[in-house]
């Protein structure tokens, strides 16, 4: 089996929900910021930074960091400034930005970050492209109606600016350039490493497929995972582009201890608080008007209805790329989920929720040193000799 | 709608549904941000009047046109309906956003619109008497939200809400972001409506939770001989809770 490229993401949770919070419909859009203290959001990040980096210093291939508003699910309304606080600190790691949304930010400033972070980081960044979740867009003056035709329009300004030598022009629905000659261009050529991300619907694999990028999938099922895997190959075939195994991200959620029990013991609560009450929010902050096709709302309304029910890890487990347990226990995971998915690229959600520190730690370190030598990469490369 | 007859034209690319009854005068009506209210409060019309309904783009049973975002689309659309349907000049009534509509059509074509109706009109800047922002409401709270006496809409509301209920109101949600998400009112609006000469009536019920009716004043000032009339104990959707202003406004365009 081929090498797996292993990340570790992180959300940034605030971490420190109030007592009254399950009265609360939604922790994000109209959760109100005065529920923000600034000094504890200090400690969060001084104690988030370093666990990207010890990420770095513990072998994983990359660090990923996202971005979301209006919300304690996380403190990075804007990760570049993240990515800028960390590559000074990391050395091999590769920074994934996945990602700003185009449609919150003007395209040549974008592709001029990007650039930036890559040059800033001698060549290690990698961009994803979301549309933004509906959250997003009651948060930001975007209409979703017309959210992704400017999606599109933004790409394809981004990668100008970032394949042709300017400067070019632009004049389209949304935007119009005159001279589009951002500076610095990025250090990889013609541009970094570029995925969409989303959670699979049609439009966005489409356009994935259309540019031969990646797709990170997040929060579908393995069901839906495959099926999208499957979709986005097929669509960009047709397109003339052939999907490597490496630009397939599956997200998981992992935690690693020394035994079963006390993994589960260590975990579990953190995992249901996270999905109880970080992404707790409603229907009409998930689907704004016109930020779903109508037959993608009725879809999902649909598969919403059927969700419902108490947190059962079990269950979870079934559904999504949850692996919790012994070393041998997530490789075999691992080993089943990237051969049936045919990915190489392993994107681990290592802290959740309000975790402490030393259980992300301890998480961090196991999965490094105890999992991921089996499966030949970086940090592994030494003990897999060894063992053979 | 047993009165009426279903027309489907395709007006420059775009599937328009058309409901037609009577005979007399034509009366086009234009509905607001959503269908759910219906049509059968016009039957009364059809004994004087040519009524004309057309579903909007994006709305009922129109067909969708995602490059209609603004209401100028809006306007061009129907003046492309009308010369099809060989109607020049002709009664206008509307109703919230399709109020506004008309508002913006007689204020840039007045010279085909005879008389004007607008019943709880949209569009006006107002930031003492603000409209709600319905874009933020979420579906389910809106019903309650309409009319003063729910039971005069429960009795259009589907018994049991299904995935198409749901996907129709989202489809009609998204048309009606498509052009107000970034600005539900546009404040150059109001600088044409004195273009408004026409003999017009704006109706309004006093209980208005989504047109607050203190707006009547704004449209009084740009409109001074505009006939006002305000229902007592009605809410937004004043045509189907009070019959009567229904019947009002039949004498004032006879």
């Amino acid at each position: 089996m081929s090498a797996l490229r292993f990340n570790s993401m992180h959300f940034m949770p605030y971490a420190h929900l109030p007592e009254n919070h399950k009265e609360l419909k939604s922790v994000w859009v109209d959760f109100s910021n005065r529920n923000y203290d600034p000094d504890k959001g200090y400690d969060l990040y001084q104690r988030y930074i370093k666990e990207l980096v010890l990420a770095d210093q513990l072998g994983f291939d990359a660090i990923v960091v996202n971005e979301h508003h209006n919300t304690a699910y996380s403190m990075m309304a804007a990760p570049n400034l993240i990515a800028a606080a960390v590559i000074p600190q990391t050395k091999n790691a590769r920074i994934c930005v996945w990602g700003t949304p185009p449609n919150f930010m003007l395209p040549n400033r974008l592709a001029e970050e990007y650039a930036m972070l890559d040059v800033m980081s001698g060549g290690r960044l990698e961009v994803a492209f979301p549309l933004g979740t509906g959250m997003e867009y009651w948060a930001n003056p975007i209409n979703p109606a017309t959210a992704r035709e400017r999606f599109r329009e933004s790409l394809k300004i981004i990668l100008q600016a970032w394949r042709e030598d300017g400067p070019t022009t632009h004049y389209g629905q949304h935007y119009t350039y005159r001279f589009l000659n951002p500076w610095p261009r990025p250090k990889q050529r013609p541009y970094p490493p570029c995925y969409i991300v989303g959670t699979g619907s049609p439009e966005t694999i489409e356009i994935a497929a259309e540019l031969g990028f990646g797709y990170a999938s997040v929060f579908v099922t393995k069901e839906r995972c495959k099926e999208l895997n499957d979709n986005l190959r097929q669509r960009a075939g047709h397109h003339g582009h052939t999907i490597r195994p490496e630009q397939l991200p599956l997200l998981c959620f992992i935690y690693v201890a020394e035994t079963q029990e006390q993994a589960d013991r260590e975990y579990t609560v953190h995992l249901q608080r996270f999905f109880e009450d970080y992404v707790r929010t409603t229907p009409h902050y998930l689907a704004p008007p016109g930020y779903l096709s109508v037959d993608q709302l009725k879809t999902r309304a649909a598969a919403a209805d059927k969700m419902h029910g108490n947190f059962d890890l079990n269950l979870l487990s079934k559904a999504f790329f949850i692996s919790v347990g012994t070393p041998d226990k997530v490789a075999n995971d691992i080993g089943q989920w990237s051969e049936t998915m045919q990915t190489t690229h392993i994107n681990c959600v290592t802290h959740v929720a309000d975790m402490p520190h030393w259980k992300t730690v301890k998480n961090l370190t196991l999965f490094a040193e105890e999992v991921m030598p089996r499966f030949g990469s970086r940090s592994g490369a030494a003990t897999r000799v060894a063992a053979e | 709608m047993p009165k009426f007859a279903r027309e489907s034209l395709t007006v420059d690319g775009v599937k328009t549904v058309v409901y037609t009854a009577g005979s007399g005068e034509p009366l086009v009506f234009f509905h607001g941000a959503g269908t759910v209210d219906g049509f059968d409060f016009a039957e009364p019309w059809t004994d004087k009047f040519r009524v004309i309904v057309p579903y909007h783009p994006g709305y009922g049973e129109s067909g969708d046109d995602s490059t209609f975002t603004s209401l100028h689309d809006y306007v061009m659309h129907y003046l492309e309906l009308f010369d099809m349907l060989k109607l020049d000049r002709f009664n206008l009534v509307g109703l919230s956003l399709g109020g506004y509509l008309a508002a913006k059509f007689a204020s840039e074509h007045g010279h085909r619109v005879k008389k004007l109706v607008l019943i709880a009109p949209a569009g006006i800047t107002d930031p003492k008497h603000p409209m709600l922002d319905v874009i933020a409401m979420p579906g389910d709270q809106m019903p309650g939200l309409l009319v003063s006496n729910f039971d005069v809409l429960k009795k259009r509301l589907p018994e049991k809400i299904d995935l198409d209920f749901v996907g129709e109101r989202y489809r009609e949600a998204s048309t009606t972001a498509r052009l107000l998400w970034e600005h539900p009112t546009d404040p150059k609006f109001m600088r044409h409506l004195h273009r408004i000469t026409m003999p017009t009536m704006i109706v309004w019920g006093d209980e208005d939770k989504i047109i607050p009716v203190q707006q009547v004043e704004t449209w009084r000032k740009f409109i001074p001989n505009a006939d006002i009339k305000v229902f007592k104990g009605a809410g937004h959707l004043v045509h189907i809770e009070k019959p009567e202003a229904v019947e009002v406004l039949a004498r004032f365009l006879s």
